[in-house]
């Protein structure tokens, strides 16, 4: 994992769909190794606010495969409840109140939330910072875009976390 | 009394000589009976209906080749006549001013729209007492007369009940009136007046003012021949739709999913084929091409795309469903057997569909009228924001649709509303039924008939002189040609045979055939100061603008200009021009736009506003003039424990304030037209009892939209503060009231959406609007010239 600052990019979209094709350039981005990714989460926010991933993609940009801490990371970094049932499982106590107070104490959170209002689709993407023009370029479709910054060593305790909590579960 | 024997030609009648006897006592008087009876209308009179969409264009409805479904309009045109080159003014109120007096709109003071009275007769805003309106004529002989939805005749500076009620429906010839009196409306949240009384936002969960409207249409209708057996009777059923909000039930926009994904290019080729086939236009007229102002459809991107697809998907809805309750109304007159003798007139718009929405359209309209320039972007982001295309058309927003769907629902033609150099703007559906008189079934009328013509028409259709005195008051003979002459004779050589056009500076003039276009050189939707520079008094030659000329015997559509090869008829229609336009007060030109040229009325000298008890529904035009100054509301309460509930409050979401406890505090919100949202909140408890509490803005500078500092205060105790970055330069709201001790229709907040009204339940004794003055003169002058400016930029657009 790279130590560098990274971005937290939420894109906002008028239509699923769309939301998806720029999903699948950035996850292409990351198997072409253009640029360096933590994790990319497709979600959607309802109505009343509730939000639920409706895809995942992995640092090698592969869809859909079991939940490692870079995919984690911008769960928990988005929504911290739903670590439960996407990356980690319930025991999750702990790692969970760690993202909370993160988005918290830096801000991170407030502006997330108000990047995607209800009733939107978004993409959320956690990269290193160096490839943010690309990331830039591939999501043509957005309406939207919100960048914060995570650095390096807080992201990589925030996974290292995850990590400890993931082998709890599997032992 | 015999009909005969009825001076009609002087309102009101005079009562007729008594010719009974009468004696000291009974014994040997002999009644007249006669001498009480109501003035009776002349015999055989039909009914009238008359209907007027709004903001609608030639190319829209079915019956017209247009891809909106229009049933009722199409059923009468098959069972009537329909003439495919009536022309409006192209502007609201003018064209209701010129149909309702038979009179050139400038020649009765509405050059420009009823908001926006301006220093000249030809743009006073106020119907000359010379110069009534046909209704009055029939009201005067016999006949029930009301109107319903959108009247657009009264100054916004005399909406309230302090009248004066003069230039109110009531006084113009109208027995009832239900609707509202501005240029627009919430479909959802309208304000209603009825007669000279605000009745207020109708509190139904699922009011729909569109439906409503045929209700009580309906309603007055069995409720006249309910009292009187033998009445003939007018109705003017005036749609607020088409015009924005463009807002529908999905019931209704759900039935358009996918039928525009072709987009505005492909559209006007099919419906320019449909109205070839419906023989609304001839075979061989010619489609018009795209101006440079509207982009190809080919060149959008997906989300545009869909965006604008589902603009045009919402307003197709709107519009059907004014169709559908237009034919409840017919429904209604068949039931009561009454459609065989009831001249129906329906008029498909007041002007041609509405550019105003911008290339983009827009989430809330407001946002234009109030020059806020909003990119590409940020108008996508707006949408997403109030809950994507999912709630374009519901009351979260206040949409209009991109000026590309007006221009292709205005096919075959150029250009639209405001445009009155073009038939984009000036021509629209018309279609006349009256199965006692009309034989003929589908007929086409191809005579230049014009919107003056339809109050002659109704009255010689039923028999009336026009009258040469109402009230005393010796009456300018009316402008207007019967078409009457129509009717019968598809034929028949077209008796209007001339017309002049202006609006906002767009000319033209008509003549056997010939049409002179004189169009300023302006985007409709440009009304930026530098743009507005160009033509500025001592700067603008009327004279050197561009003319096109057409032939429209040959060329329906204004496809080819001709202008070249006809130098001769170019200079005559243009002298023409300048003769009708001095004849009927069409000079200054641009008179209705003073506010931009440095001709302001006089600085509005009040600066506090007073408010006992619970005054409701001030009118959105009406209200304090806080805009771009520093203000302050005070309120005194008497709060209970647990008090909540809104203090006062005007508009809503998408512009507007709220002063208001919640939780036990004082909060105040500022709506920057649904772009940005200021909150306040007091940092402790209110205390009960006797209290006064007051918001304070401190305005940064003397400047239009000025940001500020906040502060609340209770019992003259500062208890919390804030910031408002941008104010709203002109106008909260077209429509929306000001409350006090509730927050009526749609609320500032939405935190107290599910409480609203959201009645204070304390007691509200007193507030009080102190507008600060500038320091100096020099700023006061600037700022007043602003809001001038933005509010004639918001008449235009009404």
């Amino acid at each position: 994992m790279s130590d560098d600052q990274k971005d937290v990019l939420i894109a906002a979209y008028l239509f699923e769909d769309l939301a998806k094709k720029d999903f699948d350039a950035v996850l292409k981005l990351a198997k072409d190794k253009a640029i360096t990714v933590e994790g990319v989460v497709l979600d959607q926010k309802d109505e009343k606010g509730e939000v639920e991933v409706s895809e995942t993609g992995d640092h090698l940009g592969r869809k859909g495969v079991k939940v490692g801490a870079g995919v984690g990371l911008v769960v928990g970094l988005f929504a911290p409840p739903l670590l439960a049932a996407t990356a980690v499982g319930a025991a999750l106590g702990g790692v969970t109140g760690k993202f909370a107070k993160h988005r918290l104490e830096s801000g991170i959170g407030k502006k997330m939330d108000a990047a995607l209002p209800p009733g939107s689709g978004g993409v959320i993407a956690v990269y290193d910072s160096g490839g943010a023009d690309t990331v830039d370029k591939a999501l043509v479709n957005a309406v939207k875009k919100s960048v914060a910054q995570i650095d390096g060593m807080s992201a990589k305790k925030l996974k290292a976390g995850l990590a400890e909590a993931q082998a709890g579960m599997g032992g | 009394m015999s009909d005969e024997a009825i001076d009609r030609t002087k309102l009101p009648i005079r009562r007729p000589q008594f010719e009974g006897k009468v004696e000291r006592t009974l014994d040997g008087s002999q009644p007249d009976w006669n001498s009480i009876a109501p003035i009776p209308a002349p015999k055989g009179a039909p009914n009238v209906l008359l209907v007027l969409t709004d903001d609608a264009g030639f190319g829209n409805p079915s019956g017209f080749g247009g891809p909106i479904s229009t049933p009722t309009l199409d059923r009468l045109g098959e069972g009537g006549l329909t003439y495919n080159r009536f022309h409006t003014t192209a502007l609201c109120s003018p064209t209701r001013a010129a149909l309702i007096t038979g009179r050139n709109h400038h020649a009765v003071g509405f050059g420009m729209i009823g908001e926006f009275a301006g220093p000249f007769p030809g743009y006073s805003a106020t119907l000359p007492k010379d110069c009534m309106p046909f209704p009055k004529t029939l009201q005067g002989n016999g006949y029930s007369t009301a109107c319903f939805g959108k009247w657009h005749l009264t100054p916004d500076n005399v909406q309230g009940p302090s009248g004066p009620f003069d230039r109110w429906p009531n006084a113009l010839g109208f027995d009832y009136f239900w609707g509202f009196l501005g240029g627009e409306s919430g479909q959802f949240d309208p304000v209603i007046i009825e007669n000279n009384t605000a009745i207020g936002v109708p509190d139904e969960d699922d009011f729909y003012f569109p439906d409503a409207m045929a209700d009580k249409t309906i309603e007055w209708l069995h409720g006249v021949r309910a009292h009187g057996s033998e009445k003939p009777w007018f109705a003017y059923f005036s749609t607020g739709c088409s015009h924005a909000p463009h807002q529908v039930g999905t019931d209704w926009s759900g039935k358009y999913k996918g039928k525009f994904d072709q987009g505005w290019d492909k559209l006007r080729e099919e419906t320019v084929q449909r109205q070839k086939e419906r023989r609304v236009i001839p075979a061989d007229a010619e489609l018009t091409p795209r101006p440079e102002a509207m982009p190809a459809w080919d060149s959008l991107d997906a989300n545009h795309k869909r965006l604008y697809a589902r603009q045009m998907e919402v307003y197709a809805g709107y519009c059907e469903n004014a169709d559908w309750n237009v034919g409840r109304v017919i429904d209604a007159i068949d039931e009561m057997g009454e459609l065989e003798n009831t001249l129906v007139i329906y008029i498909w718009g007041d002007n041609g569909a509405s550019m105003e929405g911008t290339l983009t359209g827009t989430f809330n309209e407001l946002t234009t009228l109030n020059g806020v320039p909003l990119t590409d972007e940020q108008q996508l982001q707006l949408t997403l924001k109030w809950g994507g295309l999912e709630a374009w058309g519901t009351d979260m927003m206040g949409p209009h649709y991109s000026a590309a769907w007006a221009w292709a629902g205005n096919c075959p033609f150029q250009w639209g509303k405001q445009v009155a150099s073009h038939l984009g703007g000036t021509r629209d559906p018309m279609v006349v039924h009256w199965p006692k008189r009309i034989a003929e079934q589908r007929g086409l009328r191809p005579q230049f008939t014009h919107v003056i013509d339809v109050g002659p028409t109704i009255l010689e259709a039923v028999g009336l002189p026009q009258p040469t005195h109402i009230d005393g008051v010796e009456q300018q003979p009316m402008h207007g040609t019967s078409f009457l002459y129509s009717l019968d004779d598809a034929a028949a050589a077209e008796q209007h045979t001339q017309q002049y056009f202006e609006i906002l500076g767009n000319r033209a003039m008509y003549k056997d055939g010939w049409w002179l276009s004189w169009m300023m050189p302006r985007i409709p939707w440009e009304l930026d100061p530098k743009t507005l520079e160009r033509f500025a008094p001592g700067v603008w030659d009327p004279e050197t603008d561009p003319v096109e000329l057409y032939y429209l015997p040959d060329d329906f559509t204004q496809a080819k200009n001709v202008a070249d090869q006809h130098p001769e008829k170019v200079e005559e229609l243009k002298k023409l021009f300048w003769e009708e336009a001095e004849r009927y007060d069409v000079f200054p030109l641009l008179g209705g736009l003073t506010g931009f040229f440095g001709m302001r009325p006089p600085i509005p000298t009040q600066s506090q506003f007073t408010y006992y008890g619970d005054v409701q529904n001030v009118a959105s035009g009406m209200i304090p003039r806080i805009y771009n100054h520093s203000y302050t509301i005070s309120a005194d309460l008497e709060i209970p424990e647990g008090a909540e509930g809104v203090i006062v409050a005007e508009a809503d979401h998408l512009g507007g304030f709220s002063l208001f406890v919640q939780d036990g505090k004082l909060r105040h919100t500022y709506s920057f037209l649904g772009v940005q949202e200021f909150r306040q909140e007091s940092e402790t408890p209110l205390p009960t009892g006797s209290v006064n509490v007051r918001m304070e803005f401190a305005a940064d500078a003397p400047k239009p939209a000025t940001g500020g500092e906040v502060t609340l205060f209770v019992d003259d105790e500062p208890v919390g503060s804030g910031r408002i970055e941008h104010t709203v330069p002109a106008r909260f709201s077209g429509y929306a009231g000001m409350d006090i001790g509730r927050d009526n229709g749609l609320p500032v907040d939405r935190s107290y959406v599910d409480k609203s009204p959201f009645a204070f339940t304390g007691k509200v004794k007193k507030v009080v609007f102190d507008v600060n003055p500038h320091l100096t003169e020099e700023h006061e002058q600037e700022l007043h010239e602003h809001l001038e400016q933005a509010l004639a930029g918001h008449a235009i657009n009404a």
